[in-house]
């Protein structure tokens, strides 16, 4: 399985819920599987995905999901200390996990070689972090998200490989204002 | 504990009710403040790259974030201050301990000191510079002012203003 096809089986459940995507391809490929306000598209700044989504969930009572890469969870590592120790219950980390920088023409990350992101975040301070497949990773994210009481961390390990698709055609300010509007609380927009 | 007092009363007053920080000694007294306060969240983060990111999501979350850090932060965080607050016009207040300025007692700091504005500047990001306890009461307007153009901004306290606090 690669991402597309990841991304394609896990719609049902993105949505009724927040997601903040990571940028470049992964954004790409999930805007033009099915392109929804209630999704947060990243333009910028690489490896930053699990710390919107955290700085959401902190601030809204939804579900929050933010869907990560090996690469980008590599650039920003410590974020797996502060999910660790601070994600609320409605947060969820879906880290997509090829072994490869995805969007810079699939060079292998260091998840190919020696570095286990499973070991990882657990050490970082994450409980309930699962370690799945590319199948298995829809009903993970389910228990993930009917679980009120817990915040989960899950790896899914997949094929590396992009499908072809084009850069995301709308501006920030409309990614962002949408992306509010769906959140409810403001007033300017309504 | 005045000073910080203060400044965080300014802060709240302004709008800012999410608050990180990346600890410097200088602002101390402020999170001890913070830690302490049921109104608003919270926390120490390791890094500000990351930070700027969580402030991100707590502003879509209808927050005024505020990030407290040392200058040398703002070296960590260009990137994400740039392609990601700037992109999407996000407001965020920096509150900045500006070492290597007159009264600090680590030299190494003077590097960062000295180019701290030009890189705030050149990012375009407006500064409220705290060189005494009068421009205190700037605080307030200057966080607010981070809603209205929706992009954020830069409040630099200077070593001497808070060395004593
Ligand atoms: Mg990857």
């Amino acid at each position: 399985m690669n991402r597309f096809e990841l991304l394609k089986s896990l719609q049902p459940m993105l949505q009724d819920n927040l997601i903040v995507c990571n940028i470049g391809i992964p954004s790409q490929e999930l805007y033009h599987i099915n392109d929804q306000p209630n999704y947060f598209y990243m333009l910028g700044s690489m490896g930053l995905a699990s710390s919107i989504g955290l700085g959401l969930s902190l601030s809204v009572d939804k579900n929050v999901i933010s869907i990560d890469g090996d690469g980008s969870v590599l650039m920003n590592m410590n974020t797996l200390a502060t999910v660790g120790n601070r994600a609320p219950n409605n947060y969820t980390l879906l880290i997509i996990d090829n072994s490869s920088y995805g969007s810079t023409g699939d060079q292998k990350t260091f998840t190919d070689e020696k570095t286990n992101l499973k070991e990882v975040a657990i050490g970082a301070g994450c409980r309930n972090v699962i370690e799945c497949n590319g199948s298995d990773t829809p009903s993970n994210l389910e228990k993930a998200l009917g679980d009120k009481n817990n915040s989960y961390v899950i790896i899914s390990k997949i094929n590396s490989g992009n499908v072809a698709v084009k850069p995301i055609p709308i501006n920030p300010i409309t990614i962002r204002d949408r992306f509010r509007k769906i959140i409810g609380k403001v007033d300017y927009l309504k | 504990m005045r000073i910080s007092k203060t400044i965080i009363s300014y802060l709240k007053k302004g709008g800012a009710d999410f608050f990180l920080s990346v600890p410097c000694k200088l602002l101390a007294n402020m999170i001890a403040i913070l830690e302490n306060d049921k109104d608003v969240f919270y926390s120490a983060i390791p890094r500000e790259e990351e930070g700027m990111g969580i402030c991100a999501g707590a502003y879509l979350g209808n927050k005024l974030p505020c990030i407290m850090m040392q200058n040398s932060g703002i070296g960590n965080a260009v990137n994400s201050i740039v392609s990601l607050l700037q992109l999407y016009q996000m407001p965020v207040v920096f509150l900045i301990s500006y070492r290597g300025t007159p009264g600090e007692l680590v030299g190494a700091q003077a590097g960062m000191a000295k180019v701290t504005k030009e890189i705030l500047q050149t990012l375009r990001i407006p500064m409220l510079h705290c060189s005494s306890e009068k421009d205190l009461d700037k605080i307030s307007t200057f966080t607010a002012y981070a809603k209205v153009i929706e992009n954020p901004v830069a409040i630099l306290c200077d070593f001497n203003l808070m060395k004593e606090d």
